[in-house]
């Protein structure tokens, strides 16, 4: 398990950073904030390129802050800035092995992950020989993606990568990160403002502001909280429910998901059988009822209990925390935040312990959301 | 008999004003390379302090410095004494004088273009190369030098074209001694003084379509590259 404390604080342009974490986890933590909260500056901080400000920095036990003691070149991460920069000067291949060559990397390292591996999983074949400046945005992000892996780094630190890709690749790049995670343990922090990405791989979220963290755990405890509503407005808040695949239908291109004994239809046709899959569902998606309707208006009905109700000041809507009950008699208990008017919740009657039945359309499931694990 | 003489003479004029070229190049490259740089992307506060002074031989009469090297490095000054332990002779009236005045006069010439390389490639790239493990000098020799080839190429051909072109301020420290310190646009002077035009016409056509290959050298590889002086 590897272990990376970090303490910042100092102003650095007109933001004051007071930045504190504990980084304690192998798989990807999300960094997730507005403009200007200071996640790039985390980034650069880390890196040694920042040296203006107080900085405290220990990974597994060894002390980096000090930038004259530990440069930039002689920390263990991988960094991908936010432009990331290919060198013109050299062709694709020859960009790879430059860091191979001046890292002195030796190939029959068993540990270390292999050129050949990452030319095959993010299939750059075809542009070994080309120069950069005739790749396009994808291509470019998959190489710099190979380069700085090829440092052989003992954290990832991704700066918002994928901002400007279509949805194509950005699926194939997630999956990739993903497996590339799980398969050599690096932990990877990433900076995005996609919620779609937080949730297709996301384990763990730091959510920050004006340069002070403001919460932090797994992404299906944060996503539905209110601290991530306020960052992102409440219209973009959702749930992120864990269930797994019973069954496909390849003609209709829909997928069956368990979900502790409920069952919830998603379009497509993520995860094999068995897997597990991450769906994300926004809150205002969902229509409840106090009893099963008799006309299905969709085959997704799930059955919960009313755990919180907020009551919104100055606003037309209520924010709902619903339990959803667990068939299966285990303990784990999925969240569902719901989002529906305050006229619609006093006509109804709503009140806490209510049990209510959850109407999900399956066209709203976000299908970019997907995360099998 | 006459003829040859004046011939060799100009000979020895051109091959000093290449060699003073020649040498003003090499030590542009030592002392102008880091300064451009520490332009591009050291200096926060001080930068506009620093460019000011080295533009500052743009914009003066050569007489302006040639007076203040003369005053400076008089044998009788610290300074003086230091360059006559460097060079065993005095500023004035010799070849290392004229060097000096050369790279003084020349260093805007050398460090604008590649100061405008550097920042073109600019901090993102240096920052690129150190998180990926490569310390600052290989990443200067491997990634900034190569993709900075045509800054430093502009950099040596109008820095040397401007070294060739200098007139008043090596008259000036040099004093236009035969076979030490005279230099072409010297001798053209001296032909022209003597109304030998015959003579000035050779060197002077000489210079005018040597001037002009250097140039259409530079544009002719640096299409796309803007040179900042005027």
């Amino acid at each position: 398990m590897s272990n990376l404390s970090v303490f910042l604080k100092g102003k650095i342009g007109n933001l004051f950073l007071n930045f504190e974490h504990y980084f304690k986890n192998n798989g990807i933590t999300i960094l997730y904030g507005p403009n200007g909260s200071g996640k790039s500056t985390i980034i650069s901080a880390l890196g040694g390129f920042i040296n203006s400000i107080e900085t405290r920095i220990i990974f597994n036990g060894n002390e980096l802050h000090d930038t004259n003691k530990h440069p930039p070149n002689k920390r263990p991460f991988g960094i991908m800035f936010q432009n990331p920069i290919l060198f013109e000067h050299l062709s694709v291949e020859e960009n790879l092995d430059f860091v191979i060559k001046k890292n002195q990397i030796k190939n029959q390292n068993k540990s270390s992950i292999s050129k050949e591996y990452l030319i095959k999983h993010l299939e750059l074949n075809s542009l070994l020989n080309r120069s950069p400046e005739n790749l396009s945005g994808g291509e470019k992000l998959r190489v710099v993606l190979a380069r700085t892996i090829l440092k052989q780094p003992k954290y990832l630190l991704l700066d918002e990568p994928m901002s400007d890709l279509d949805i194509k690749y950005k699926a194939k790049l997630l999956v990739f990160l993903k497996n590339f995670n799980k398969k050599f343990k690096i932990p990877i922090l990433y900076i995005t403002h996609s919620i779609e990405e937080i949730s297709q791989i996301g384990d763990q979220i730091v959510l920050i502001k004006d340069g002070k963290k403001i919460a932090n755990g797994s992404v299906s405890d944060i996503l539905n909280t209110n601290s991530f509503g306020d960052l992102t407005g409440k219209f973009e808040l959702s749930s992120v429910l864990d269930g797994i695949v019973i069954s496909k239908d390849h003609n209709l291109h829909i997928t069956t998901l368990d979900l502790d004994g409920q069952k919830l239809i998603v379009p497509g046709l993520p995860g094999n059988f068995n897997n597990v899959v991450r769906v994300r569902i926004r809150s205002r998606d969902i229509l409840l009822s106090l009893s099963p309707l008799e006309t299905k208006i969709t085959e997704n009905e799930l059955e919960g209990l009313i755990s919180t109700i907020e009551i919104e000041n100055n606003s037309a809507f209520s924010e709902l925390v619903i339990l959803l009950k667990n068939l299966k008699k285990n303990k784990n208990i999925q969240k569902l935040r719901a989002r529906i008017t305050t006229y619609n919740l006093k006509k109804m009657n709503l009140s806490r312990n209510d049990t209510v039945f959850i109407y999900i359309s399956s066209v709203s499931i976000d299908r970019q959301a997907y995360q099998s694990m | 008999m006459d003829i040859y003489n004046h011939l060799s003479s100009d000979f020895t004029s051109i091959l000093i004003t290449l060699k003073l070229a020649v040498v003003t190049c090499f030590f542009l490259a030592l002392i102008g390379t880091p300064l451009a740089y520490f332009l591009a992307f050291k200096s926060k506060k001080t930068k506009p302090f620093i460019e000011a002074i080295v533009t500052l031989p743009l914009v003066l009469p050569p007489t302006v410095i040639g007076f203040y090297l003369i005053v400076f490095f008089n044998p009788e000054t610290p300074l003086g004494k230091i360059f006559i332990l460097l060079t065993g002779e005095q500023l004035i009236f010799s070849f290392y004088g004229l060097v000096l005045a050369s790279i003084i006069y020349s260093i805007p010439f050398w460090v604008q273009p590649l100061q405008a390389s550097f920042e073109k490639i600019g901090r993102d790239t240096i920052r690129t190369s150190y998180s990926l493990g490569v310390g600052p000098l290989v990443t200067f020799l491997h990634v900034i030098m190569p993709l900075c080839k045509k800054g430093f190429l502009t950099s040596f051909i109008i820095s040397f074209a401007h070294t060739l072109g200098e007139f008043g301020i090596v008259l000036m420290v040099g004093g236009g001694i035969h076979g030490k310190t005279k230099v072409i646009a010297i001798s053209i002077y001296d032909h022209v003084e003597q109304l030998s035009f015959g003579k000035a016409h050779i060197l002077a056509g000489g210079m005018l379509i040597l001037s002009f290959i250097i140039l259409l050298t530079l544009f002719y590889f640096n299409k796309t590259t803007v040179v900042r002086i005027k």
